[in-house]
Order: C-alpha cells, then structure tokens, then sequence
C-alpha cells in the first residue's frame, strides 16, 4: 500500500495541479506540488527501512498485466532493490528539497501550476524509470522524463530560444533512444525476456551454458543500451542538449539535469551490470567514452562566465566520472558518485538559483562579485558544496571521485591513460569551481548600482532546504570510506550495493582486479596526487580571480587567445553539428518537401482532378443549375424507363 | 361502394399534384411538402391493397415510410434552414450552384 503510494502521489499532485487547480493561487499550487512530493518521502522512508528490516532482498511488485502477446509478457511489475531503494530515498528526498525550494525561485511567476504540474509528472515518471522490473516500463518512464524535460525546458516558451532548447534536448534524446529501443529488441530476440529479475536469473544459472552466439549478442546489447545511456546521461557526443537545457528554471536544472534525470543512464547500465560484465569490449568503450567526456567537458566549464553553463558542463563532466567508473565495472563507486552528486549539484544549482534570484535574473559571472557579504547563508552553503565537488579531503566529493580514480588506475596499464584523464578533468573541476566561487561571492562587486541596490539574502524557504542538501553534501561520503584511512567503518556503500552486483562466473576470470589487495601506499600516493593538483588549481584560481579578474588572468587570456577562444566556443561542437547534420538534413528536408511532396506527389493529384475538371468541362455546358430543370429531366428519365421495362 | 379503382384515383391525383408542386414550385418549403404529398400518395396505395388482398404487409410498409418521410422532413427542413442563413433567401431560382 505505502509503495504504491509512493508512485502514485506525485501523479496525484500533477493532476490536481494540471487539471483542477489551475485557477488556485501560487502558494497553492506550491503547497500542494510539495506536500505530494514530502508525502511520498515519507512513504518512501517508510517502505525502505521495512525493505531494509526485512533483510534488503530484491523482491518483485506485481503490477498490473500490460502486454502479452504469445511468449512475450511485460506486466508493470515493479522491483524493490538495494539499487532501486536508495534511488527512490533519493529522488523522492531531494526532489522533496527542490519543490519547497521551487516556491520561493518562481516567486515572480505570474501562475505557477503548470511548473509544478510538470515537476511532480516529472518525479512520477523517473519513479516508473527506476522502479519498472523490464526494460519496457523502465522505457515508458524514460521517455516520459524525458517528455517532463522538454516541458521544463522550454517552460518560459514566449522566448524563441527556450523553445528551441527543449526541442534539442528532446531530438539529441531521440537518437539515443533508438539505442535504447534497439537495446531491448536484441534483448528479447536473445533472451525471451525483458524482466531484470528474470534476465538475472538466468544469466547467472545458465553459467558457461551461454554459447558464443549469445555471447556475442549480448556485445551488441550493451552497446545499445550503452547508446541510450549516451544520450539520457549527456555522453560524448551526444551531451551538446545538457548545456542548453539550461534556459529552463533553476529547480529544473538542479532536480532533471542535475540530480535525477541525467542519471538515468548510469541506473540503468547498474541495473544490467550482468550483461555488462559480460562484454569487456563494451565496458571499454564505456570507460572510454566516460573518462573523454569527464576530461572534455571540464576544459569548457574552465572559461564560461555564464554560472547555470559553467555548473551545466560541470554536470557532464561529473557524469563522465560515473560512466567511467561504470565501464571499470566499478558500479559501486559510480553509483556512489551519484549518490554525492546528487547532493552537491543539486545544492549547487540551488545556490546559483538564489544568487540568479538576487541579481534579479543575471547569470553572467561577471556582473557578480561580492556577494558574500549580501548572502552569507547562500555562501555558505555554496562553499560546503564547492569543497564537496572538487574533492576536499573530508567531502563527499572526495570519497566517491577519488574511489573511480583508483579504481581506474588499478584495472590495468591499459587504464593508466584513462586514470590520467579523469585526474586531469579533476583539477580543471578544482579550477573551475573555485573560479566560479571567487568569481561570485568574493572580490568586488562589478553589478551595477540598481541592481547592488536589491542584493539581500533570499527567504528560509530558499535557504532552508540548501543547508540540508549542505549537511548531505558534507556527510555523504562517509558512507563509504576507503580501507586505508582510518575511520571506525569501511566500505558501508560497497557492502550494502553488493547484492545488486552480479560477476556472471565465465566473466570472473576478467574482472578479478576488482577484488584484488593492493598495497596502501600506492592508494595514497593516487589519493595525494589528486589532492595536491586539486590544491594546486583551487590555489591558482583564487590567485587569478580572489579579487575579481586580476591583470594575469586577462593577461594569460590575450596570451593563448587561440586556446581560450576554443573553449569558450565550447570546441565549435554546436557548429560541427549544424554544419554536419542539422543543415544537411534541413536541405533533405526541403528537398522532399518541396519537390518530392508539392511538386511530385501534390502535382500528380492536382494535374489528375484538373484533366477530369477539364474533359467534364467539355461536356457540362448543358448544365444550367436549376433545380427544376434537373428534377424535370429526371422524371422523364424515369417516365422513359419505365416505359421501356414495362411495354 | 368505393372500389379499389376511386382509392388510386386519388392517389394519382395527390401523386401529380406532388409531382408538379416538386417541379414547378419556387419556395424550397413548399417543394419539401409536395414530397411529402407524394410520399402519402403511396402509403394510401399500399393502404389500399393491403385492404384488398386481406393482408398486413402493406400497412406494415406505410409505418416505414412515414418513419423515414419523417426523418426527410427533419434532414430536408434543417437543409433549409442553413441554406436560407447562408443566402438569404429559399427561393430555387436562385440555388444555382450546380451549374456546370
């Protein structure tokens, strides 16, 4: 009952603020968003510690029958994991945070139902993602995300611009879904089944039984889904829509691109972890593409003077570490990133939200400057989460990002290069983070005199949820602390999430590095080189821009003007694309529409009805249009055969 | 005696008269119950044989015509009507658009 609750609460709320309440005032709306959101926390809380009590066993939540159509069934049915668990804890918790926090953000909105409409349509479809025990209602709540996505992307549609974000959001999200859809055909062809239990089971019975054909399908599969999981998570390269999806409003950057959403790729390719390990060739290319994505976007975010950009690419970038860890087969650590990057970019976003807030809707870094003094709380809690995210020694930050760098360096020489890239993406993360601090809480404050006039600490309704996602962002880590440093518990996290790993036995053989012992002192001397570059870029960052843009910082700017033009360009990926796909594509476009549809297709039709206007013509001049001549006609018409049929 | 023979007299009578109303009236309304004058002149020859032969059938059939002479009149009626807001005017001297 309370499980189901769960789901069905955020629906509830959408619907009654979508459809019923649509005259109510904002704080209705607001009321009634969050409390469908917080009393789904509560049923949530409720329903994990039972599961937990109960011994944490994956258990099977029959639904309701949905297709079956011969040997292929697909019920909602719905699977209670460790996995699962702890994403509804998190979803449903900092979801919760985002909607109280949401009310006082669209404070200035004429009428907000809508927003919230979408927000909790939006919670109920990534539970239906993260609760569905097949890929096809794990599919159905992927694309309705993805539906919420483009929604609140384009929320304030009357700009051109907004609109035409969430439209590339959902079209990029479109490719990847074919990988998805294509991922779950192969799926079923090879396996006659999409249930995750099933899919479990019988990989892991089935042991060495799996011949090499299937074998070699199951390569394919996980590319698939590797491919959806590109396009969900903002991979390379498909990851251009993750920046622009920030023209949505900052709720919705933190809670859809930020903290749930984005992760979907990252759940999913855990959930199927079986098959994943199963294909080192995929896993490769996972690791691959990850740690090029961690390594590619943080160069960008080094030179962006917009704030939502900057944290935009940092997003990506910290989703390459995930995806990295994943393709290590560490799904432990990259689960845990998410965990702590839940909590520290959703309170990163909201701590930009409100500064977005106080600068009356400015996001350009260099109109800021200062503001520590106008919002101490704010700065506060945007410190905790800046240290979090690059990695200070005692953040959660810190724990989970430095657990996939040392997982990447111990898989292998093979893995060394990929080691290299993400400790590289770490200290642009520690440079650019900070840049971002400095650039917007210290220094001088460069907004103009109207705008300095209005600077003020935003209300507790704002503030109040960023210091528990601060309290998260702080202590999360401790949840799984390496073995070598001291601390009473080791490794909560990896204990808890192992029941949801499963090495199938003919892959055991590959993956034994996982396990391996490995000396303390080399654990340490990869810890102490992240640390020290972090140091090194947070020291240089606040020496360039601690007072604002100092004369070195220009200075280096003029100097590698043609590296610095690059980045800020974002590597003229926008333009490659427009240039390779978007525009070819258009003029195939206006081809088929205007000489294969209007001139081919519509010149048959027209040309076909003018012969038969024109042949009639020749014969209709006898036509007056009277309606008595007609009727006269007809009558002798009918007189004469009669006539005929009856003598 | 009425015999069979005055029964069709009248109804060819009443079926001329329809006839000519639907062919040489000009007011739409009026055409409408010309047809309806030669509807009524069937039923009262089914009416008719149906006396002389000793057999229901044929009042039977008269139900069904004036059930669909009724659901005619309602089609034919609410045709007028549209036709006089978009014109103006029922007169059939003017409804010439099915000139060729």
């Amino acid at each position: 009952m309370l499980f189901w609750l769960i789901l069905f609460l955020p629906l509830f709320g959408a619907v009654l603020n979508g459809l019923v309440l649509r005259r109510a005032s904002k704080t209705v709306s607001h009321v009634v968003g969050s409390a469908a959101l917080v009393g789904a926390f509560i049923c949530a809380l409720l329903t994990y510690l039972d599961f937990m009590r109960s011994g944490g066993h994956a258990q099977v939540i029959p639904g309701m029958e949905w297709i079956e159509a011969g040997s292929f069934k697909a019920p909602f049915n719905y699977i209670l994991d460790r996995l699962s668990g702890m994403m509804l804890l998190i979803i449903t918790g900092i979801g919760s945070l985002i909607h109280i926090y949401a009310g006082g953000y669209m404070h200035e909105e004429k009428n907000t139902y809508r927003f919230f409409a979408y927000l909790n349509l939006f919670v109920f479809m990534m539970l239906q993602l993260v609760m569905g025990d097949n890929l096809l209602v794990m599919f159905i709540g992927w694309e309705g995300v993805g539906l919420c996505s483009y929604l609140l992307i384009g929320y304030w549609y009357e700009s051109d611009d907004n609109a035409a974000a969430g439209m590339k959001a959902f079209l990029v999200n479109r490719i990847g879904d074919i990988g998805f859809l294509l991922g779950i055909f192969l799926t079923f062809q090879t396996f006659h089944t999409v249930s995750f239990s099933q899919l479990k089971e019988l990989i892991l019975t089935a042991g060495a039984s799996l011949n090499g054909e299937q074998i070699h399908a199951i390569g394919w599969i996980t590319l698939a889904l590797f491919v959806g999981a590109c396009g969900k998570s903002a991979q390379l390269p498909l990851y251009v829509w993750l920046p622009d999806a920030m023209a949505g409003p900052t709720p919705v950057s933190a809670l859809i691109h930020a903290a749930t959403m984005v992760t979907a790729g990252v759940y999913m390719m855990t959930r199927v972890n079986f098959l994943f390990y199963l294909a080192p060739t995929t896993q490769m290319i996972v690791a691959s593409v990850g740690a090029a994505t961690a390594l590619f976007a943080a160069t960008i975010a080094l030179v962006q003077y917009d704030i939502k950009k900057v944290l935009a690419y940092s997003t990506v970038s910290q989703l390459g570490y995930m995806v990295l860890g994943c393709g290590l087969g560490a799904y432990t650590a990259g689960v845990f990133h998410l965990f702590t990057h839940a909590c520290f970019k959703a309170l990163l976003f909201l701590g930009a939200g409100s500064v977005i807030t106080a600068m009356h809707h400015k996001q350009d870094m260099r109109e800021m400057g200062g503001l520590r003094k106008y919002m101490p709380v704010t700065h506060l809690v945007m410190l905790i989460g800046v240290l979090a995210i690059i990695g200070f020694p005692g953040f959660s930050g810190f724990f989970s990002k430095d657990e996939i760098l040392w997982k990447a360096w111990t898989a292998g020489d093979r893995f060394h290069i990929l080691w290299g890239m993400g400790t590289i993406a770490a200290v642009c993360t520690a440079f650019y983070m900070v840049r971002l601090l400095m650039l917007t809480f210290y220094g001088p404050n460069r907004s103009d005199h109207h705008t300095r006039e209005h600077l003020h600490e935003t209300s507790v309704v704002m503030w109040g949820p960023l210091v528990v996602l601060a309290l998260l962002s702080f202590g999360g880590g401790y949840l799984n602390v390496p073995h070598v440093i001291p601390f009473p518990e080791h490794g909560l996290f990896e204990e808890y999430l192992a029941p949801v790993l499963a090495i199938p036995a003919q892959a055991a053989e590959h993956w034994e590095h996982l396990h391996a012992e490995h000396e303390a002192g080399e654990e340490w001397a990869v810890m102490a080189v992240s640390v020290l570059g972090m140091l090194l870029a947070s020291f240089s960052a606040i020496l360039l821009y601690g007072r604002g843009f100092s004369p070195l910082s220009t200075a280096l700017a003029t100097r590698f003007q043609g590296i610095h033009r690059t980045l800020s360009n974002k590597y003229y990926v926008d333009e490659f694309y427009a240039s390779a796909v978007v525009l070819p594509l258009k003029d195939m476009s206006y081809f088929l529409w205007k000489i294969v549809d209007v001139a081919i297709i519509d010149g048959i039709v027209n040309g076909v009805s003018q012969a038969c206007m024109l042949v009639s013509g020749l014969t209709s001049f006898r036509m007056s249009g009277s309606l008595h001549r007609h009727g006269m006609v007809m009558l002798v018409g009918i007189l004469c055969m009669l006539t005929v049929l009856l003598f | 005696m009425i015999s069979i023979n005055h029964y069709l007299a009248l109804a060819t009578v009443m079926f001329l008269c329809g006839t000519l109303g639907v062919l040489f009236r000009r007011n739409l309304l009026l055409v409408l119950m010309s047809v309806e004058l030669m509807l009524n002149a069937v039923n009262l020859v089914f009416v008719a044989g149906s006396r002389l032969v000793n057999n229901l059938d044929g009042q039977v059939m008269v139900f069904f015509i004036i059930t669909v002479a009724a659901c005619e009149a309602g089609v034919g009626l609410a045709m007028v009507i549209a036709l006089y807001r978009r014109y103006g005017t029922v007169e059939t001297s003017f409804l010439r658009m099915l000139r060729g």
